[in-house]
């Protein structure tokens, strides 16, 4: 079968069909088509699925090193850089950094940033030491971050655990909250900052980030939840919203149905499925020669 | 080859499928990109997850009965297998499941099919059963472990399986209701183990049990062997990743797959906690051909509930 092979209309079904979903111009704000064992076989495989489900762009969360390992030698950055090359009119990437050292930090976003492809800032949640993204050895990476007027991706989560049992007391040491991400935001309301994965709990995430308009929630790699998206309209507007979907792991069906779900114009769903994104990622862009519509 | 109307979806036919595979796959996509209005001849699904009333820590966008009943029908969901989201945590089930059927009688007769629930952990539960199949007249039982007080390995389990089979129900067992790691902090729900229910069904070889919200990893051998028995399926809402459910019964090429014979393979989208869309989405995500999509979205779960009605 081919990626554009449907025995379904989606319109019979009450679903945009795919030429509905190339209109909305989709930017997936979170792609993990290079976490694998076999990232090149994996992100070539997965391309069926981008053509099937009509996206875009794929920003790779991953260009430099890996999530777990953002500062050793990965053999595989060659074979991913030339696939950036190939696929530029598809695909982007962040690099993915550590606050733990700060300094080895920077120097990875001036070689992938400033002298290299990438066009965000990655913040995993799996630092080598206890370093939230509010802690005092981000402020260079964020005054980096200014100078090169490129926005900044945190993950987050608040699982519940701990004692006392409360939302965010099962992360690791170095995983970010919501509440995380507002402290750096106030210290640096010029930089944007996306909130990965909704805050992990959205009815909480949102409420911490809400008075800081520099933070847009990313909705993805959560569990699709019908009325998140409308909730995190009437608190944040959808001016704050950007769209992932996590592939492979997770499923554009997954996620692009949290987005369908809500009760808002198609104009607004264009805005959360890829023109908030293409808003804070212009500038990068036009620096590294690519011109974007927006 | 244009998508499937309701008459080619049920002739079933082989010779359809062959013409898509050497069609052209821009003139496929010309023919699905002109047709953007909804046809009423398209097949309806069968869902056979959704949940009415109360979610307890969240008021949910359709949970009032009406609405949901309006959004199912939008996508075009003809019959819905509908549990309570008070069997979770209540003690009175009997009066948890006289409320749901008649809920489901109010809202949607002929469409809401009502699954009653027994809690294993409490006293009386046979009598429970024997209610929701005599007084009900339900198809079906859906049980919460976790979130009610017991896990599969309950001394219960088995008799359950045993009674239900005896009077011709469905067991439909819930794998969970939300991510463990959003939970609200009160709660505290326990795990739920496969391996006892391979073992409970062993014995009963007639007994039409769904895994219900099943991730369907990290099972191994015991999923498949699940899957052997004669009546045994599970239903789609919380399988995940690019093109899941292909990858479950074998289709998506290239990707592991559990190898699930896809006549086990039922349509639930967990509504209202998830959005009905997600669930219909990844029918279109996964590559299935005509035959899988019949299996997935109706025809199976008509084998095992045949409408009487």
């Amino acid at each position: 079968m081919t990626p554009r092979e449907f025995f379904l209309n989606p319109a019979d079904y009450g679903l945009p069909t795919r030429d509905e979903l190339v209109a909305y111009r989709i930017w997936d704000n979170h792609f993990h088509g290079f976490a694998s064992a076999n990232p090149i076989e994996q992100y070539e495989r997965n391309n069926f699925f981008v053509e099937r489900m009509g996206i875009e762009r794929s920003i790779a969360q991953e260009v430099g090193g890996t999530l777990e390992e953002p500062f050793a030698p990965y053999p595989f950055d060659a074979a991913i850089l030339k696939i950036l090359e190939r696929d530029k009119d598809r695909l982007s990437g962040r690099t993915p950094i550590d606050p733990g050292f700060p300094d080895e930090s920077c120097a990875k976003i001036e070689k992938w940033i400033r002298n290299g492809p990438c066009i965000g800032i990655k913040y995993p949640g799996t630092g080598k030491k206890a370093v939230t993204c509010s802690h005092p050895n981000n402020d260079p990476i964020m005054r980096l971050a200014v100078e090169l007027d490129v926005h900044v991706y945190i993950h987050t989560w608040l699982k519940v655990g701990g004692k006392p049992r409360l939302p965010g007391g099962d992360n690791s040491p170095s995983e970010s909250t919501p509440m995380d991400v507002a402290k750096l935001a106030q210290r640096f309301p010029q930089v944007a900052i996306i909130c990965g994965h909704t805050g992990g709990d959205w009815e909480l995430g949102v409420r911490a980030v809400r008075p800081y308009n520099n933070v847009l929630m990313e909705f993805a790699g959560s569990d699709p939840h019908s009325g998140m998206v409308d909730y995190a309209i009437s608190e944040l507007g959808v001016d704050r919203l950007v769209w992932g979907g996590h592939g492979p792991s997770r499923s554009y069906a997954t996620e692009l149905g949290k987005v369908l779900d809500a009760d808002i114009s198609k104009a607004d769903r264009k805005k959360i499925f890829g023109g908030n994104l293409r808003r804070i990622s212009a500038s990068i862009f036009r620096k590294k020669g690519m011109k974007i519509e927006p | 080859m244009k998508p499937i109307d309701r008459r080619n979806f049920l002739k079933n036919s082989l010779l359809g499928v062959a013409a898509v595979s050497f069609a052209d796959p821009q003139l496929l996509a010309a023919q699905t990109a002109a047709r953007g209005a909804a046809s009423s001849e398209a097949p309806g699904i069968i869902d056979t997850n959704v949940n009415l009333f109360d979610w307890p820590f969240r008021a949910l966008k359709y949970r009032s009965t009406k609405a949901l009943v309006a959004k199912l029908k939008k996508h075009r969901i003809i019959e819905a297998w509908a549990g309570s989201f008070e069997a979770l945590l209540s003690k009175d089930m009997n009066g948890v499941n006289a409320r749901l059927a008649a809920e489901c009688r109010e809202h949607g007769p002929g469409f809401l099919i009502p699954f009653g629930s027994v809690n294993l952990a409490w006293p009386d539960w046979e009598e429970d059963v024997r209610r929701c199949h005599e007084v009900h007249k339900m198809p079906g039982l859906r049980i919460y472990p976790g979130y009610q007080p017991f896990d599969l390995d309950h001394p219960g389990m088995e008799s359950l399986v045993k009674m239900t089979s005896e009077h011709g129900l469905i067991l439909q067992v819930v794998f969970g209701m939300e991510d463990p790691r959003v939970h609200h902090p009160i709660i505290n729900v326990g795990p739920v183990t496969f391996g006892p229910l391979l073992k409970a069904v062993r014995g009963i070889p007639n007994a039409k049990v769904q895994l219900l919200h099943f991730s369907g990893s990290g099972q191994g051998e015991d999923l498949s062997q699940f899957m052997a028995q004669s009546n045994t399926s599970m239903d789609i809402s919380r399988l995940e990743g690019n093109g899941a459910v292909g990858r479950m019964i074998g289709s998506a090429q290239g990707l592991p797959s559990a190898h699930v014979p896809v006549d086990r393979i039922v349509f639930g989208s967990h509504a209202p906690y998830f959005p009905v869309e997600t669930a219909i989405l990844k029918l279109i995500e996964s590559p299935l051909d005509v035959q899988q999509l019949q299996a997935i979205m109706r025809g199976n779960a008509r084998r095992l509930l045949p409408r009487t009605r």
